[in-house]
């Protein structure tokens, strides 16, 4: 038996070094990312960007229509005053273009920042499954023992 | 320089021994720093400005995460609007919602630096914020310092047209609504702001992520620089009524500021930079290698005289040395004798 790894004083209370340092990264894991990471990875990639910039995109059209609603109190009078239907339309036009612009900017980056969310996120989880497995090969040594 | 390497060492010791204490330390203060300057510029709603309200608010802000805190300071200020103006409130509130569904939604744990913003712009140190988040940060950090902007020159123009904003009548609610909406978005100081934090945040990063020597001093000068001819320029330009004792002030602030930072966060050693070349199959490799700078705190030695035999124990004390190593000519003498047993092959094993 490889004694160099055990720490403490007496031979009953000999801890095992790898398996302290293995069930602390699993434990500081759990309490960092544990919850949200297993949420996450319960998801395939695609359906978990796509659900994810769904949402997002629901998000930005209620964000416009308020930003929108803040702009017209603050500027809609002045914007109103001799109106004719060339100019609302202009004004029409700008405001779905811009809605449009959002759209498109948002969901590109949306759905890049979920994808990459998602990898990390099984990245993490597959990390932690392997350290829980080692724990786990270490005890039934122990058992063995 | 090694006296605040050794005391940089001494510091990381304290805060890996008491870290717990430490960051709910500093949680705590700035929370009663930021629920202080809330309620001190815009206290309308009496209890909640309460000294009582501030110390309890901080207190148990510090048990809680600091997105928490955040969303505690944005609830206070609306609840101040809404004894001012209940429609002031709810533009507030919207400019706040539009603030979490364009940014926050997809970096929560991000929104102190919202906090962090807000804060040095109401202490009169604006330009910490550009050096401090080019350095640490990402071009990405530009939202969050925006919105602390925006949210100060809101909090502002609040505290300054509080009288005039309090009009009973509705038509002076709608005449306010629409004055207030309009001075918050278009205030030509806050963009004037906005642009000189973001300017500087992208000139601090651009030079800290080159491979130049120095870059972390560079960039620190260069972000310093760049934010005070802007928001000099803009000031001329846009005669707005920005203080200039306050910009070079808060600027070299902001460069000394950068100059801990990087002692703090990126201690090398550019004197045994080693540029080295190699290459593989695809590409050529050209790797710029510079030494991190490494310091251990002093070992203090115990002698122990037992019955049998003298013994030499060198041991690693966790707090009662801290307090030996004072001056330069120690740290540069303790540095010597231990390059020297390095080299030498003197040097003791440390006992497990």
């Amino acid at each position: 038996m490889d004694f160099g790894k055990y720490i403490g004083g007496r031979e009953d209370v000999m801890l095992d070094k790898r398996k302290i340092r293995l069930m602390t990264r699993a434990a500081i894991y759990e309490k960092n990312y544990g919850e949200e990471d297993f949420k996450i990875s319960s998801y395939y990639k695609k359906d978990y960007s796509s659900l994810n910039t769904w949402v997002t995109l629901i998000w930005i059209t209620v964000g416009y229509g308020l930003a929108v609603a803040v702009l017209f109190l603050g500027w809609g009078e002045a914007a109103m005053e001799g109106i004719t239907l060339a100019k609302l339309f202009v004004f029409a036009a700008v405001a779905i273009g811009a809605y449009v612009s959002l759209l498109i900017a948002y969901g590109i980056g949306a759905g890049s920042f979920y994808k990459n969310k998602h990898i990390k996120a099984k990245q993490r989880v597959k990390k932690y499954l392997r350290d829980l497995s080692r724990i786990e090969k270490i005890n039934n040594k122990k058992e063995i023992n | 320089m090694s006296t605040l390497l050794v005391w940089r060492e001494k510091l990381q010791r304290i805060y890996a021994l008491y870290s717990i204490y430490i960051q709910k330390g500093l949680q705590f203060v700035t929370g009663l720093v930021l629920f202080w300057v809330i309620n001190s510029n815009i206290g309308f709603m009496k209890p909640a400005s309460s000294v009582f309200c501030t110390l309890g608010l901080a207190v148990i802000c510090t048990f809680l995460p600091m997105t928490i805190t955040v969303l505690a300071a944005t609830a206070l200020i609306l609840a101040h609007f809404y004894a001012l103006s209940l429609p002031i409130a709810l533009v507030a509130l919207v400019i706040f919602i539009l603030m979490y569904i364009f940014y926050f939604r997809f970096t929560p744990k991000k929104a102190w630096l919202v906090l962090i913003s807000g804060l040095a712009f109401s202490l009169k140190i604006p330009f910490v914020i550009p050096i401090a988040f080019g350095l640490l940060g990402s071009p990405v950090w530009i939202v969050p310092a925006s919105c602390g902007i925006i949210t100060y020159y809101m909090t502002d123009y609040v505290k300054v047209s509080a009288a005039a904003l309090k009009e009973a009548d509705a038509s002076g609610i709608a005449a306010n609504l629409m004055s207030f909406t309009k001075q918050v978005l278009a205030s030509k100081e806050m963009w004037l702001m906005v642009m000189a934090v973001t300017i500087g945040i992208l000139v601090v990063n651009f030079v800290r992520t080159r491979g130049v020597d120095h870059s972390w001093k560079i960039a620190s000068a260069a972000g310093a620089a760049v934010t005070v001819v802007v928001s000099a320029a803009g000031n001329i330009v846009l005669s707005t009524n920005i203080s200039y004792i306050e910009i070079i002030l808060s600027a070299v602030l902001g460069a000394v500021t950068g100059l801990v930072l990087e002692l703090l966060f990126f201690s090398v050693d550019y004197s045994r930079t080693e540029n080295i070349q190699f290459e593989d199959d695809e590409y050529y490799y050209y790797v710029k290698a510079v030494p991190k700078v490494g310091v251990a705190v002093p070992e203090k030695k115990v002698k122990r005289i037992t019955e049998n035999q003298p013994q030499e124990t060198t041991v690693i004390r966790e707090d009662a040395d801290l307090n030996n190593i004072n001056t330069e000519n120690d740290a540069d003498d303790i540095l010597l004798t231990r390059s020297l047993s390095k080299e030498l092959g003197l040097e003791k094993q440390r006992p497990e």
